[in-house]
């Protein structure tokens, strides 16, 4: 996100892991599993603005906004929200909807 | 003290008395950058239609035929109740956040041009095609701020 303090460089969302590890197709897929949302750090959204729409979507305080604005900024990702596939995906639609970079995986 | 030109009135709508050259230049982005690009699949837009799904392309797949369509349609709408309020001095909320949501569209869509890829405050080099590009984005993000800042009261 942007900020005018000091410099924090995004790595997490277009750094691909060296390695990619196979799933391990003997174990069960638990179905059931919630899915997680999760929003990446990007260097164009105004940290502000970021705040605003973890606000308006899901009706977190000024406080959890700012602190999950705050983990993105600095861990590069945070997840926002959870629960079945289709929430997931509804919350996902919401913060593209918003210019958001998001995306959901099975926890 | 500071008074924002963007603020909440008692009513609940929204004084928006910002400078005609602000307007003029969300109608120029919107118009020239937004609406086009929207309708035509251009990639400096894919900014606007992240994968959900990581790096699961079968199910980027069947997100974006379920929903690219719909986020088109709510983009072009944004742009649209833009327009009709391009010169109003009062806004409704959901107006303002209409304005809200087309001017980020406008910065993901010209930083994607400038190649903005880190957080630093972009320099002006008069030198570069992109200098007028990078200063839109620059009085886009400094409206933006301030939108957010009224919505957020």
């Amino acid at each position: 996100m942007r900020s005018t303090g000091h410099r924090v460089r995004d790595t997490a969302a277009s750094t691909a892991p060296a390695e990619v590890v196979e799933p391990d197709t003997t174990e069960e897929v638990d179905l059931d599993a919630p899915w997680v949302v999760i929003v990446w750090n990007d260097p164009v959204n105004l940290m502000s603005y970021v705040a605003f729409v973890f606000r308006k979507l899901f009706g977190y305080s000024e406080h959890e906004a700012n602190r999950l604005m705050l983990q993105v900024h600095n861990e590069g990702r945070a997840v926002v929200s959870s629960g079945a596939r289709d929430e997931a995906e509804r919350d996902v639609f919401r913060l593209h909807e918003h210019g958001l970079w998001a995306t959901m995986q099975q926890d | 003290m500071f008074r924002s030109p963007i603020r909440r009135r008692s009513d609940g709508t929204y004084r928006f008395q910002i400078p005609e050259a602000y307007r003029e230049l969300v109608r120029h982005v919107v118009e020239a950058d937004l609406r086009p690009g929207l309708t035509t699949d251009d990639p400096d837009l894919h900014r606007l239609f992240p994968p959900a799904y990581g790096e699961d392309d079968d199910r980027n797949a069947g997100y974006a035929a379920l929903a690219g369509r719909e986020l088109v349609d709510r983009r072009l709408a944004a742009t649209d109740t833009v327009l009709e309020t391009l010169h109003s001095e009062r806004l409704t909320r959901e107006q303002l956040e209409a304005w809200m949501r087309t001017i980020n569209d406008a910065r993901l869509v010209l930083a994607t041009r400038i190649g903005i890829e880190d957080e630093e405050p972009a320099e002006l080099d008069d030198e570069t095609s992109e200098s007028a590009e990078l200063n839109w984005y620059q009085h886009l993000s400094a409206l933006l701020e301030l939108i957010v800042r009224a919505l957020s009261d």
